[in-house]
């Protein structure tokens, strides 16, 4: 058995790393190809002489083969070492880590948005009869159709503009003024999510509501709270979880959308600036990130259903 | 010199200029964009000094972040905070004093600046006439730097020289009728020889240090976040009322328009004219317009096809309705022009009346789609070859321009389609590499001039490419007009200057190298504690915060 868990470990690892590799080869390649010359960005709004690019192109490896240079950027970002940004001349790292932060708790603050108002409102459409189920549905209807630059606009006008009652612009001083000013930007990201969260929660635990082992349950006469926690909602948990990972690594992307409006400094609005300025390293380790966060918190979801449900790792075997 | 420029009528009256440019009331209800009469603009190019002293003032960059806060490596409204140069541009297009007392020719080829006794960068060391020579040689020996070209007629052996404890002599091949306004913007701004030397290419950057003697001192840059100053309290002309100066990057209009009207920041330069009524209606801040050169304009990419054909730009230029345009694109917040270099370009010049004179005489700018259907009939060109027009991603001004040609051109029977190409790849049209120019017939953007003098910007499109006309694309070459610019490049008084240059705007100005949509003004967004901010296009090139305090 543990010989088992290991090998699907390993194997695990080995996909986790192969699609790393093979998504950093994409990723260099793409931004490479995109067009325009990064010399006009390293040339920093200057008319730069012929000796100019050419001393340039030499610094920056870009008159050598591709592989060489994707050797170089493989090689330094593996070494630590995530190379410097062609606009600001400052090294990447220190680009990303003060606004990795802002970012990590906007997507925090929307993902407890999301499970509180996603799985709940998903639970009372499920459990709470026929009128409760419609208003769900309505509500998730309107959700699920509402792209998150739009919600910002309508947040900003009636939260920001008509009451009042929060900041519109920034990210705020200290963790609480952080919180406060991150609600309307957390908000217009969690919309589309909530109402995707709900209808699956609430197609899952229908689903259990009606399994076999609930009715049996419920005819030994266990009380219906533990029936829920114990049978239902649990059951139900690995296909809500199995959304997760990639709702998580899908916020980080999407709060570019939600920093652009609100002003905030972070990720996702460094990433679209880096990409109009042709600012490559930037843009390079910016998706190779969100490609890491993506694969690693879906293998993190994949490992909990696992926990939860050691049968779902099964079947390819017993098949 | 940055690429363009252009302006508006300007009546220059000490430090408050103020200017009616006319047109009718506007309709409070309307949406400024439909805003087709705005009221009159009543132009100040600075605010009342403020009073009081304030711990802190936020100030957002709609441009973006500084790439550098050097001179001459980038533009931004945070560096002429920081490096004071040897003269200093007025509100109002004048020149006063700066670090130098005294700057002024000698002869007509001697130029003789006189440092003011005492000046010391902020961390206490003196400013020397070592610094001075540095800072300036900076500029002539950098074929690179955007001030290169100011630089081009002083004598190449022992040109700039130090002649005394506290003089600095520059001699010249011939007599250079820009250099001393040149010399009120970057291309005058003096950096510590020593730190910038030490600091080499890291200098000025996020990661580097910087040594000036401006108002405000650097006090930190956190990359993507904010740019922090703060007051130099032994600057030579009073210590500012503002303690600290916080820059943020807000490049979102609407994003901006927000955090102004909320008060979340306390002001801005060049704010979106379409968020104009919100402006207006806002009890946070006011909206100040201010006289500019800046203006926009489209013109050819390159030396074949249809854009390179005078009568088809002028055959555009006869199908766009200037005044829709400017209530369109601007809000209201600018005003026709004739031609490349306006008026508040020579506002503050001692020959202002002559440049007026020559402007006055061109033909102002009128629709006329029978004699446009002429010319393009006349032009020889394929029409059914569609004009492509190049626009920076991202600008909606630029885009609303473009929507404005395309549908001007569909009238007279030509075809436009848009190029929208991301900053970076925006920015390599400006490069001498003509290849992102190839498939192109206009590139339209917007510009200004950042310190007095008329010369600067038209040279670029109008003398060959080896005398500096480095945005000259269609090959345009008028023997007549490049001599005359000349002259009035070397002329030995500013009356000589101005004739030369109009007698060679009469010819250029109707070939249309620039076809100049509208002149903008220069708008400011002030929070209502705050006053004393120059509001006028001279905040890109002198210290606007110095005054700027409580009222």
């Amino acid at each position: 058995m543990t010989a088992t868990v290991a090998r699907q470990l390993l194997g695990r690892i080995g996909g986790l790393l192969l699609t790393l590799f093979l998504s950093s080869v994409l990723i260099f390649s793409a931004v490479l190809l995109t067009p325009g010359d990064p010399v006009v960005a390293l040339a920093g709004g200057l008319r730069p002489t012929p000796e100019m690019i050419a001393a340039i192109k030499e610094q920056y490896l870009l008159d050598q083969p591709v592989w060489i240079q994707y050797l170089h950027w493989i090689g330094g970002v593996l070494s630590g070492d995530l190379g410097t940004s062609f606009v600001y001349r400052t090294p990447v790292v220190e680009l990303i880590a003060p606004r990795f932060g802002i970012t990590v708790l906007l997507v925090a603050y929307t993902l407890v948005l999301i499970l509180v108002f996603g799985v709940g409102s998903g639970i009372v459409a499920a459990t709470r009869g026929r009128a409760a189920d419609r208003s769900v549905l309505i509500a998730t209807s309107i959700g699920v159709a509402m792209p998150t630059f739009v919600v910002a606009i309508l947040l900003i006008w009636v939260f920001g503009r008509v009451l009042g009652w929060f900041p519109v612009y920034g990210s705020g001083e200290g963790l609480l003024d952080n919180l406060f000013h991150l609600t309307l930007p957390a908000i217009s990201l969690a919309v589309l999510y909530i109402a995707y969260t709900s209808r699956i929660t609430r197609g899952a635990v229908v689903g259990q509501l009606h399994a076999e082992h609930v009715d049996t349950a419920r005819v030994r006469g266990i009380p219906r709270g533990q029936i829920f926690r114990r049978h239902v909602f649990l059951n139900a948990s690995p296909q809500i979880l199995a959304i997760s990972g990639a709702t998580i690594a899908g916020l980080f992307a999407a709060s570019a959308i939600a920093e652009q409006a609100f002003g905030i400094g972070g990720l996702g609005s460094l990433l679209t600036e880096a990409a109009a300025r042709k600012d490559l390293p930037v843009v390079q380790v910016i998706s190779l990130l969100l490609v890491f966060l993506f694969v690693v918190l879906n293998a993190v979801a994949d490992v909990a259903i696992a926990l939860i449900d050691p049968d779902s790792v099964k079947p390819r075997r017993t098949a | 010199m940055t690429f363009r420029g252009k302006a508006l009528a300007a009546i220059a009256a000490g430090t408050a200029l103020v200017l009616l440019a006319g047109c009718t009331p506007r309709d409070g209800e309307t949406a400024p964009t439909d805003d087709a009469d705005a009221g009159p603009v009543e132009l100040v190019a600075a605010l009342p000094a403020g009073t009081a002293e304030v711990d802190e003032v936020t100030w957002a960059l709609v441009e973006g972040e500084p790439r550098s806060l050097v001179p001459g490596a980038d533009y931004n409204f945070v560096q002429p905070n920081l490096c004071d140069s040897l003269l200093r541009v007025q509100p109002d297009f004048g020149v006063a004093p700066g670090i130098a007392e005294r700057a002024d020719w000698a002869d007509p080829v001697t130029f003789v600046i006189d440092i003011r006794p005492g000046v010391t960068f902020w961390d206490g060391t003196p400013v020397t006439v070592e610094d001075v020579v540095y800072s300036l040689e900076r500029h002539r020996t950098d074929v690179t730097s955007a001030f290169y070209g100011a630089f081009v007629l002083v004598a190449a052996e022992d040109g700039i020289e130090i002649t005394g404890e506290r003089q600095v002599t520059i001699r010249f091949v011939a007599p250079d009728s820009t250099f001393r306004d040149a010399l009120s913007g970057g291309a005058g701004a003096v950096l510590n020889k020593a730190v910038s030397e030490a600091q080499g290419p890291a200098l000025g950057t996020s990661g580097g240090e910087l040594l000036c003697a401006g108002p405000f001192k650097l006090a930190s840059w956190t990359p993507g976040r904010e740019i922090v100053t703060v007051a130099n309290e032994s600057y030579w002309d009073g210590a500012p009322l503002a303690k600290k100066l916080t820059f943020r990057f807000i490049s979102d209009g609407t994003t901006l328009t927000n955090a102004l009207l909320e008060g979340e920041v306390d002001g801005a330069f060049n704010v979106p004219p379409s968020s104009r009524s919100s402006f207006e209606a806002s009890e946070t801040g006011r909206l100040v317009v201010g006289p500019s050169t800046a203006s926009f304009s489209f013109g050819p990419a390159r030396e074949s096809g249809a854009g390179a054909n005078p009568m088809i730009r002028q055959a555009l230029s006869l199908a766009i309705d200037r005044e829709q345009y400017i209530s369109t694109v601007l809000g209201g917040l600018g005003q026709p022009i004739s031609t490349f270099v306006t008026p508040f370009s020579w506002s503050g010049s001692s020959a202002a009346e002559d440049y007026q004179a020559g402007y006055d005489a061109l033909a102002a700018p009128e629709v006329d789609l029978d004699e446009a259907k002429r010319l393009v009939a006349e032009s020889g060109e394929d029409v059914s070859v569609p004009l492509r027009v190049a626009i920076p991603a991202g600008s909606k001004e630029l885009s609303q321009t473009a929507a404005i040609i395309q549908s001007a051109a569909r009238q007279i029977g030509l075809t436009v389609e848009i190029d929208e190409r991301q900053a970076a790849d925006f920015a390599a049209i400006f490069l001498p590499d003509p290849a992102p120019r190839e498939n192109l017939d206009f590139v339209a953007t917007s510009g200004y001039m950042e310190t007095p003098g008329v010369l600067a910007y038209p040279q670029l499109f109008l003398l060959p490419p080896d005398l500096g006309g480095i945005f000259n694309w269609s090959g345009y070459a008028d023997p007549e007009v490049t001599g005359l610019l000349e002259a009035s490049r070397t002329a030995p008084d500013a009356e000589s200057a101005a004739e030369a240059y109009v007698a060679a705007q009469e010819i250029f100005a109707p070939d249309l190298l620039q076809v100049s949509l509208a002149g903008s003004y220069h708008t400011t967004f002030l929070n209502d504690a705050l006053t004393g901010a120059t509001t006028s296009v001279a905040a890109y090139a002198s210290p606007w915060a110095l005054h700027l305090g409580g009222r």
